[in-house]
């Protein structure tokens, strides 16, 4: 064999173990949506991919089971309200911790990367408390402020400062020649600049707030005010039935756009999370 | 003469005060959001659960009662449950780790240079990482069922008889660890891939003129030089492990038989399910020891490298 | 056009002390260069004038006003950045105008100062391109536009030509000067080339460690400079230093003053001759030959290399041996302390 041939070979190999190793990967989506349109019995029945019949009416039923569209929309708005909200407080702090000279700023940083190790777990039953006392439960006001300050808000803070780091100095200090403010530094001309950073933060911080669990199941009690993942996970075991088309059916709806979004911008996304595990 | 210069110095040691005072003041303005969120909502939690891990404090007692080191007792040495729980983390940490991070090696190796299919593959190995854990844990469930579940339909096509896999304790750890691997690797290997990418071709280019095989060249220089990444995708991935709980609620409930019952849920469950909350918080202080620890672990090995 | 006074000038990064006691007094419309090895505190004192770094002790006054405490761009100062700092998302006539519209000039002021600084530096077809989409010179050019525009009575440089190609440094160095000439504003300019500062500067600043070593006009740091470190450090090729006891054999008759420990030379006026008794004699180890010049490498029965420049006649042959001599005149004597000594015989 001439060495082309072998190295044609050696990639036909690799392509092909590759192949296998995707089938895990992607499977269980399609498994997931063409589950949803089946009915109960068909989904345990002889394994197929296309449904016998096409039972539409599980998607409107998940509509009527749960006020399954008020749980979305939940969850889109607090996913929109806590990407602002990180944007504009990591986006400071990091510019901060990047660029001015203060004193405690190396006790704080000392102090922020240890919030970024501790798991959301171990402060949750203070936590539970303390919003209790605000009388917060069964509000959307934890699932808001928890993430924004908790360990993925201290991270977005890194990720930003990082990024801030990295920036010519130069330029901010053209923009205080030329007379702007610190924060007018920061707002005209370091923010600007850090686009690729911010849109980072932002994927991260959407997909974080969008994919959060444990703090609804605490804080969140009546279904108006569940979250997607809460509202999927409560098709289980009401009636003493498990209504599993219905929920293939509603968690499809909440996978399916997530994941187109995710192949137009995948490149993006995926270099996010990049940036996002440099932090260590 | 003397005087008056004197004075006009001191006039302007003033006002220099003024202005790197601004400057601080500023500082402080930038990072006062995320000061006072860190002072409410993670440092006085903090204090408070470590507070709480000393006290007795459940639905007979309605209120908090000093009570020492005795949840510590319980826990390390009395409550049967505890050591169960921590054998199960520990069983997941060890399950889960070692295949993560040799998958997400491999792929990475085959994914980090240029080829048609690369985009593809990676956009693939990824996207159940952007998918919420409790939908990954649903399909998987379903697919899962003893009976009828799709993965034993297809063994049956090939003749093997499944086992009924969450329902069994052995096999539902096995099941839950290989579920959240596929769900995890993709963002490990993405770890990897820039890892590899920041590694100079020259490096490997000068192995192969010198008679390097592919084995050989992975063995002595790339896998050396990926060390520093290797031990900070170990410890992330470890603390990921031991925080894991969505995945787990949705799949097993951490049956059967508290087979899958690990820290994280066993924190929820005494915590928000039975109201223990000095116990609960005992142990969400022992979790905490952990994390710290191995993030100490980290710190010091780095160090060491360094060196 | 406005003075600039530095009275004991310090600056301190935590206990490293970069500016260590700057005095200087700088006339108006003058240019001043600040030259010096790196980490002199060359740039430092200039970000220590524009404000970016405050002054940890001293006074600093530009015009009639101590400007310790007040904001960079209330200096009535313009920078022209190494890097020349171009905002990456803004074009090029937005990034003129970005000072102007800051200090909230109207906009059809900002136009017009934008328009004619743009003319002088015939910038006009580049008004609405962005940074990256100009080349070096163009964003050097741009830089100094934006600094044009705001008027400011004192110009500040740093290293601006250090990022272009030497073609390119050189012209821009004229029309720096000529700029300079045209405006006849106060300037300011830090550069680690002696070229630069001797061909621009009014006069010269040479800092080392964050102390003034001389201040003067070129010629004066080139005749006269008051140590071996000056001495050495302006010109090209650099001064050689020889032993004080050589003088008589460079020079017939000549005596070194009593205090005398070293003399200095330079390359240049060095000459040629018959090796016989009396004189400096060495071998000549290598030879550079440049076109109009060589430069010979003789090696001194000290094992000292000694640099001569040789413009005319025969160029000695490698190996050979040769004499040197010198006019009184062109001999620096310097002491135990590598300062010069001022009462030469001349």
């Amino acid at each position: 064999m001439s060495l082309r041939q072998t190295r044609i070979l050696y990639r036909a190999c690799w392509t092909i173990a590759l192949l296998i190793a995707a089938i895990p990967f992607i499977f269980p989506f399609i498994w997931m949506v063409s589950a949803g349109f089946k009915s109960v019995t068909e989904i345990f029945g002889a394994p197929s991919l296309i449904p016998r019949v096409w039972r539409w009416e599980n998607f409107v039923e998940v509509f009527t089971y749960q006020p399954f569209a008020r749980q979305y929309f939940n969850s889109l708005y607090i996913a929109i309200l806590v990407t602002g909200l990180t944007l504009v407080i990591s986006s400071l702090a990091g510019y901060a911790l990047a660029r001015m000279r203060f004193a405690g700023a190396a006790l704080l940083m000392l102090f922020l990367i240890s919030a970024l190790m501790v798991p959301e777990e171990v402060t949750i039953i203070p936590n539970f408390f303390l919003m209790r006392w605000f009388g917060l439960v069964d509000t959307h006001w934890p699932l808001i402020l928890l993430p924004t300050f908790g360990p993925q808000g201290v991270m977005a803070t890194f990720l930003m400062r990082q990024y801030f780091l990295a920036l010519p100095k130069e330029l901010e200090e053209a923009g205080k020649m030329d007379g702007l403010t610190r924060f007018g530094v920061w707002w005209k001309i370091a923010l600007p600049m850090s686009r690729p950073a911010l849109a980072a933060v932002a994927i991260i911080t959407f997909l974080h707030s969008w994919n959060l669990f444990l703090e609804p199941l605490i804080f969140v009690s009546s279904l108006e005010m569940f979250t997607l993942p809460l509202a999927l996970s409560n098709f289980n075991d009401s009636y003493g039935l498990p209504l599993w088309n219905l929920q293939l059916a509603a968690t499809s709806l909440a996978v399916v756009p997530i994941l187109i979004v995710y192949l137009i911008a995948q490149r993006q996304i995926i270099e996010s999370f990049a940036l996002s595990g440099v932090k260590g | 003469m003397t005087d008056s210069i004197h004075i006009t110095r001191r006039g302007g040691q003033k006002s220099r005060l003024t202005l790197k005072a601004r400057e601080m003041m500023e500082a402080w303005l930038f990072v006062s959001p995320t000061v006072i969120g860190f002072i409410i909502f993670f440092l006085g939690p903090l204090l408070a659960v470590a507070y709480y891990s000393l006290t007795e404090w459940n639905l007979l007692t309605q209120q908090a009662t000093f009570v020492g080191l005795a949840n510590f007792e319980n826990a390390l040495l009395e409550n049967p449950d505890f050591w169960h729980v921590v054998r199960n983390s520990v069983i997941f940490a060890l399950g889960l780790v070692p295949l993560n991070m040799a998958l997400a090696l491999t792929l990475a190796l085959a994914l980090s240079r240029p080829f048609r299919g690369v985009v593809f593959f990676r956009t693939v190995f990824f996207a159940p990482v952007v998918t919420s854990a409790i939908a990954w844990a649903i399909v998987w469930k379903f697919m899962l069922q003893g009976e009828g579940g799709f993965i034993n339909q297809v063994l049956a096509l090939v003749g093997i008889s499944g086992p009924n896999w969450l329902r069994e304790p052995n096999w539902a750890m096995a099941a839950v660890i290989i579920t959240r691997v596929i769900k995890m690797v993709g963002l490990n290997m993405i770890l990897y891939i820039a890892a590899l990418q920041a590694i100079p071709r020259d490096y490997e280019e000068a192995a192969r003129l010198e008679g390097a095989s592919r084995r050989q060249i992975f063995s002595m220089i790339t896998w050396p030089l990926l060390a520093p990444a290797t031990l900070v995708i170990m410890v992330i991935t470890t603390i990921g492990s031991f925080k894991v709980f969505d995945h787990i609620y949705q799949m097993t409930g951490g049956g059967p038989e508290n087979g899958t019952l690990v820290l994280a849920f066993y924190i929820y469950q005494q915590g928000f399910k039975f109201f223990n909350v000095g116990y609960a918080s005992t142990l969400a202080m022992i979790m905490f020891a952990i994390v710290m620890v191995l993030t100490l672990v980290q710190v010091a090995l780095r160090r060491k490298g360094m060196e | 056009m406005t003075s600039v006074l530095l009275k004991g000038i310090e600056k301190r990064f935590g206990s490293v002390e970069v500016i260590r006691g700057v005095d200087l007094s700088i006339d108006e419309g003058e240019f001043v260069v600040f030259v010096g090895p790196s980490g002199c505190g060359k740039s430092t004192l200039l970000r220590l004038i524009s404000g970016l770094e405050h002054i940890s002790d001293g006074e600093l006054k530009i015009g009639d006003r101590v400007v310790n405490e007040v904001q960079p761009s209330q200096r009535g100062v313009a920078m022209v950045f190494q890097s020349y700092a171009l905002y990456p998302h803004l074009t090029v006539k937005e990034n003129m105008g970005f000072g102007l519209k800051v200090r909230k000039v109207p906009a059809q002021e900002r136009q017009r100062r934008v328009n004619e600084a743009a003319a002088t530096l015939k910038l006009e077809p580049l008004l609405d391109r962005y940074p990256r989409e100009l080349s070096g010179g163009q964003r050097q050019r741009v830089a100094i536009g934006r600094a044009i525009v705001g008027n400011p009575d004192v110009f500040l440089f740093d290293e601006p030509l250090s990022n272009l190609d030497a073609e390119l440094r050189v012209h821009m160095r004229s029309e720096i000067a000529a700029l300079h000439k045209r405006l006849s504003t106060t300037m300011i300019y830090v550069t680690h080339d002696q070229i630069e500062a001797m061909t621009l500067a009014d006069k010269i600043v040479v800092l080392r460690d964050g102390r003034i070593e001389q201040v003067g006009s070129p010629r004066e740091l080139y005749e006269r400079p008051s140590n071996v470190f000056v001495a050495q450090f302006i010109g090209s090729p650099k001064m050689n230093i020889l032993p004080a006891a050589d003088a008589p054999l460079l020079c017939a008759g000549l005596a070194a003053p009593q205090s005398a420990e070293t003399l200095g030379i330079r390359p240049e006026h060095l000459t040629v001759v018959e090796p016989r008794d009396g004189v400096l004699r060495g071998t000549v180890s290598l030879c550079e030959y440049t076109g109009a010049v060589t430069l010979l490498h003789v090696l001194l029965p000290d094992n000292r290399i000694c640099l001569v420049l040789h413009d005319e006649g025969e160029v000695p042959a490698v190996g050979g041996e040769i004499g040197l001599s010198a006019e009184a005149s062109n001999i620096h004597f310097f002491d135990g302390q590598a300062q010069a000594i001022r009462a030469l015989p001349h």
